[in-house]
């Protein structure tokens, strides 16, 4: 891919990480994908570049010595809009959850594949673009509908009953894609394209395969779904209320 | 006939009944000594009289002495037979009704007694029989002395043969003493008993009780959950014991923190550099052999997730949740499927229990991937029965020599010889389900298929 534009209207990410092993690799493998990318080693580091430079979006590492990369996205977040990538060393819940409560848009879990990170990237940056200004982080949270909530934090689907009904990656990337924009009508192409930020996997399978296992899993009556519709010569549509909890 | 499975088991019980029979031993012997004595005092009582009057008796019956002039004052029918003054009486036949049991040892003592008095007689009969109510003759006798046999309760009947062939007889009251005695012994056991078991029992409870709360306490030690320590009370060695053993749960809870600590420390310094290289293997040009390293390093990482929660498992951060257990398997299988997988999964019915999802997400994922690996495909079964579920995962590789089914639990064991691989590895996967599982109350269990393959089996109680 050959970047034709100038320096200045690339979009500037800057990378947070204290391990340089990761952090100089990874700019140039960026640098190399058509974002313009500037590093810093520490939070202190990270503010006065954010200060220096309009940044678009910040990758930040949680683990780090002296003020950590929670606080550091907190206080990202109290004071402007630019969304939030969380590498996160451990792959615990509660890392998870605690990051997207700060108001981080999404994480990936150390060692990450560095083309999944570029997806992701370029996923929310168009996100933005599209918004306009930021109201929220979109995907974080949990989503009630249609009497199912989907907690996103621990990537799951949880019944009237409380009991949760396990996901498989795939089914949960459809659902999240489906819940995060309610009435809109998604082709299957903008949902492979949604769901293929989360993991490579989404790629080779078909998403009306995956729309029919998630009908099973949450409607009444599969064969004549209320929840996930079937839009003729669209794609599909979430028909159902949904409320952020 | 094993006596010992009645005796009790608890400390209160055992010193219990060791006090009770040291008690009632003490008091047999005391019981023993004091039948002796009375049986010196009987002597005394009734018997030196008894030989007495019948000396007197026959001195006087035998030599019948004119009217004594100083006795005269009192009209007296004077019997030959009969000795007023000492109620001997004087037949020419045996005098004691027959069919009672003799007491040969009255017998002997009235004999050593005569013999010493100088009375040699032929033969000695003696019988204590119980005063019966009825007998007439209580009411011939005065008031006082009726009332007297009445409360000693029997009658001691004695007839001396002397050596011309007659008889001398006598009737005295004789002390039933022996229920007394045993009622008075009765009666101060039972009160010793209070006196001294009640307080051994509760000092026994004092002691016995913190030691079960101790005994507890230590049942459901969990590692690592910080426990409030057990209260010290009772005496002070038992309090020593408590403070030994809560000092002991913070030692082994501090323990198990810096293994934690560790163990997040060896997380981390391993996961930077295989993040660093999985950023740096994009730079290579050959697709291929690109997603050969990402592989590779994917395995290395989910060999160290699992080292680090097996590690920690005794202490999973992950509460227990309700579940739907078919819609976890059919996920599990479903991301197998999606990287093009061999797995099948027959659908199941809805199965809600109550489980961590996530590590029992792995432990069957952990059963594929070996299914996968070594089988090269995998059906997957969930069979609810009444008290488990069963979760079956066959393949249809080469399966394992019966003789190293359990050794294939054993982290860090593969069996090279029947089972090979292309990426390398250790043997973690079983491990960490299998303790997995049996943090959930279940178990693993393989078996070799009939028709070739291996069949593993988790079984989970509802």
């Amino acid at each position: 891919m050959v970047i034709e534009h100038p320096m200045s209207e690339l979009p500037h990410l800057l990378l947070v990480d204290d391990e340089r092993s990761i952090r100089e690799p990874l700019a140039q493998y960026l640098t190399k994908q058509g974002f313009r990318v500037t590093q810093a080693g520490d939070a202190e580091g990270a503010r006065a570049r954010m200060a220096a430079y309009a940044i678009d979006l910040v990758i930040l590492d949680i683990m780090m010595p002296g003020e950590d990369g929670l606080s550091l996205c907190r206080h990202i977040r109290e004071t402007g809009d630019i969304p939030v990538i969380l590498l996160t060393a451990r792959s615990e819940e509660t890392d998870r959850i605690v990051g997207l409560e700060m108001g981080a848009d999404d994480y990936v879990v150390k060692p990450f594949s560095p083309r999944e990170l570029a997806a992701r990237v370029k996923v929310i940056l168009r996100r933005a673009a599209a918004g306009g200004a930021r109201q929220h982080a979109p995907d974080s949270g949990s989503f009630a509908f249609a009497g199912w909530v989907l907690k996103t934090g621990e990537r799951a689907l949880v019944d009237r009953d409380g009991v949760s009904v396990p996901l498989s990656t795939g089914e949960y990337n459809l659902l999240h894609a489906l819940v995060t924009r309610p009435r809109a009508v998604l082709t299957r192409d903008q949902l492979l394209d949604l769901t293929q930020g989360r993991e490579a996997a989404a790629f080779d399978r078909a998403i009306d395969n995956q729309v029919s296992r998630l009908r099973k899993k949450i409607e009444t009556d599969p064969k004549n779904p209320d929840i996930i519709k079937t839009v003729w010569g669209g794609g599909y549509t979430l028909a159902a209320e949904v409320t952020r909890l | 006939m094993n006596l010992r499975r009645f005796l009790p088991k608890s400390l209160t019980g055992q010193i219990g009944l060791l006090v009770a029979l040291a008690l009632f031993v003490a008091q047999a012997i005391n019981f023993g000594l004091m039948l002796n004595e009375r049986r010196g005092a009987r002597f005394g009582q009734v018997i030196v009289p008894s030989v007495t009057r019948l000396i007197d008796a026959n001195e006087r019956l035998a030599n019948p002495l004119p009217v004594d002039p100083v006795d005269d004052d009192r009209p007296r029918r004077q019997r030959r037979d009969f000795d007023q003054r000492t109620r001997v009486q004087l037949s020419n036949t045996q005098p004691i009704p027959g069919g009672q049991p003799r007491r040969p040892d009255i017998e002997d003592a009235i004999e050593r007694g005569l013999v010493d008095g100088g009375l040699d007689p032929l033969q000695v009969l003696a019988v204590v029989r119980p005063i019966d109510d009825r007998r007439p003759f209580l009411r011939k006798m005065s008031p006082q002395r009726a009332d007297r046999l009445r409360r000693l309760g029997a009658e001691l009947h004695v007839a001396v043969q002397l050596r011309d062939g007659r008889w001398l007889s006598l009737q005295t009251g004789w002390p039933r003493s022996e229920m007394v005695v045993i009622w008075q012994l009765l009666i101060q056991t039972g009160i010793l008993y209070i006196v001294v078991l009640i307080p051994v029992l509760l000092a026994t409870r004092r002691i016995a009780k913190p030691l079960r709360n101790l005994a507890a306490a230590a049942r459901s030690f969990v590692p690592g959950e910080n426990a409030e320590p057990v209260e010290e009370h009772g005496p002070s060695d038992v309090r020593s014991v408590i403070a030994a053993y809560n000092g002991l749960s913070k030692r082994v809870t501090a323990m198990l923190d810096e293994k934690d600590r560790m163990l997040g420390a060896i997380g981390h310094d391993l996961r930077t550099p295989l993040a660093a290289l999985r950023v740096r293997i994009e730079s290579v040009e050959d697709d291929e052999d690109r997603g050969r390293m990402a592989d590779t390093i994917d395995e290395m990482n989910r060999t160290l997730d699992d080292i680090l929660s097996l590690a920690r498992l005794g202490r999973p951060s992950e509460p227990p949740t309700d579940v739907d257990l078919s819609a976890l398997i059919d996920a599990v299988v479903e991301d197998f499927r999606d990287l093009d997988m061999p797995v099948q999964f027959e659908e199941a019915p809805r199965l809600t229990m109550r489980i961590r999802t996530g590590l029992m997400r792995r432990a069957v994922r952990n059963l594929i991937e070996n299914a996968v690996k070594y089988g090269q495909s995998a059906e997957v079964t969930l069979v609810p029965e009444s008290e488990n579920a069963l979760i079956a995962v066959a393949d249809r590789g080469p399966g394992i020599p019966p003789d190293q089914i359990e050794a294939v639990f054993d982290p860090f064991t593969r069996l090279e010889t029947s089972r090979n691989r292309g990426t390398g590895g250790i043997g973690l996967g079983l491990a960490l389900a299998r303790a997995i599982v049996r943090d959930a109350g279940g178990d693993i269990v393989l078996a070799n298929r009939e028709g070739g393959g291996l069949i593993a089996t988790i079984r989970l109680p509802r």
